[in-house]
């Protein structure tokens, strides 16, 4: 079960669990929480994995007003309302290679939540194996979940530390589309969230669907490896900052940086384009 | 209908969408949302040259509430048989009503994708047409 990911080499593989893993605990509802995250949002009432909750992105982990993530009451009441306790193991999955599932995990890390790990290919292994799908909605006895404090510090970056990071190492993780600037400048093309189109200088540009393969599943270390350090040009060591359009892409290969492949000092910049792009005066590349 | 009769009902317009396909001989085609995050729309429109609409399509990748409003939307325009003027005049807000603010959530702008692409072919077909008969294009009001 967990050997296939421990084959894979990664830094940290505790960091990811299997199908089977999660088959095998769905019943431990007091230890584990399984939390469904999703793009597309309405896949959860359509079917979700048994006694898995749903998380929102926009209507659970953000500020209703200002553009920030939520606060420290607003967290532990989710939690409070979720069945989650600071104990608890929370099993990230959805769709789109959990890519929505790797950016709740993100924002769970802000306020310190320990034991997080990603369900390995995430919705679309569950599918294609035929595993058991519900639309049963799980009711959890509500859970004491102290205020935590919320650490902006150590995996996110603001405007500032990117205008201070220019010339080191920084990954853009949209489509190379995005990244030359091309998509703004198509005909009758709506300006999609930026006035400008192009990168931030110096920026490696690596897909963030580079990292999974056709199962959904990681890539191996080595492969990952071959793609953000022999064509990317990253070092271990580095401290790296990753962005795409509003940071959902980017924490996605915040978690394959950190986790997978153990750099220490990852960032994400959740600002990303839809703030750089539309930033008087921030330089630009095409 | 409750709030999981409305899921079904957009998961079914999903599934088998209505008016999806490439329209030949489309006036204008016009695209709409962003195909990298988020989903993406195109809308392809034939006028009659008399303010109605004779042929009308889309085609599209997206989440479930967008890909499902699509249809629904442009199943009530060609339903109800709306002119170009109508189509202006449709008002978001029916619209997610119709579809169900309890469904939509916060995803305002991908159940509105389909429609608002429709517009801006609207606006660009009556754009085109007064360019070809040689009048200064008028500003219009969004």
């Amino acid at each position: 079960m967990e050997q296939e990911i421990q084959q894979k080499g990664y830094a940290y593989p505790e960091a990811l669990v299997s199908t089977e893993w999660v088959v095998a605990n769905l019943e431990d509802t007091e230890n584990v929480r399984i939390v469904e995250s999703d793009e597309d949002v309405l896949l959860y009432e359509i079917g979700h994995v048994p006694s898995s909750v749903k998380i929102d992105w926009v209507e659970d982990l953000n500020d209703p007003l200002m553009r920030d993530y939520l606060d420290p009451e607003h967290f532990a009441n989710l939690m409070t309302e979720k069945g989650i306790t600071p104990d608890t193991t929370v099993v990230f999955y959805g769709d789109k290679n959990n890519w929505w599932a790797t950016y709740a995990l993100w924002v769970f890390r802000l306020f310190g939540h320990e034991k997080v790990v990603v369900m390995d290919g995430g919705r679309v292994k569950w599918e294609a194996e035929n595993r058991t799908m519900t639309q049963d909605i799980p009711s959890f006895p509500k859970a004491e979940y102290p205020v935590p404090g919320r650490d902006d510090q150590k995996i996110r970056a603001f405007k500032e530390d990117v205008e201070k990071h220019i010339g080191k190492a920084m990954v853009d993780v949209r489509s190379p589309g995005e990244y030359k600037g091309e998509l703004l400048h198509m005909p009758d093309y709506p300006q999609e969230g930026a006035l400008r189109g192009g990168h931030i200088p110096g920026a490696a540009n690596v897909p963030w669907a580079r990292a999974v393969r056709e199962d959904g599943t990681f890539k191996s270390a080595d492969e990952l490896r071959g793609i953000y350090e022999g064509e990317a040009g990253l070092q271990q060591g580095e401290d790296v900052i990753a962005y795409c359009r509003i940071g959902e892409r980017s924490s996605h290969t915040w978690f394959v940086l950190k986790y997978l492949l153990g750099y220490e000092n990852v960032r994400n910049y959740d600002g990303s384009w839809t703030e750089w792009g539309n930033l008087v005066r921030a330089p630009i590349e095409r | 209908m409750d709030r999981k009769a409305r899921v079904a009902r957009l998961v079914e317009h999903v599934e088998n969408p209505l008016h999806k396909g490439v329209l030949d001989g489309a006036q204008v085609v016009m695209p709409g949302g962003s195909p990298e995050c988020g989903g993406s729309v195109t809308v392809y429109l034939k006028g009659d040259g008399d303010g109605c609409i004779e042929g009308l399509s889309w085609t599209g990748q997206g989440d479930t509430i967008s890909m499902g409003s699509t249809s629904i939307a442009l199943e009530r325009v060609l339903g109800e048989d709306l002119t170009m003027d109508e189509v202006l005049d449709f008002d978001y807000e029916a619209l997610l009503q119709e579809i169900g603010r309890d469904v939509i959530g916060s995803r305002t702008r991908n159940a509105t994708m389909g429609l608002s692409t429709l517009k801006s072919a609207v606006r660009k077909y009556r754009r085109n047409r007064l360019a070809d008969d040689g009048q200064p294009s008028k500003v219009e009001s969004v």
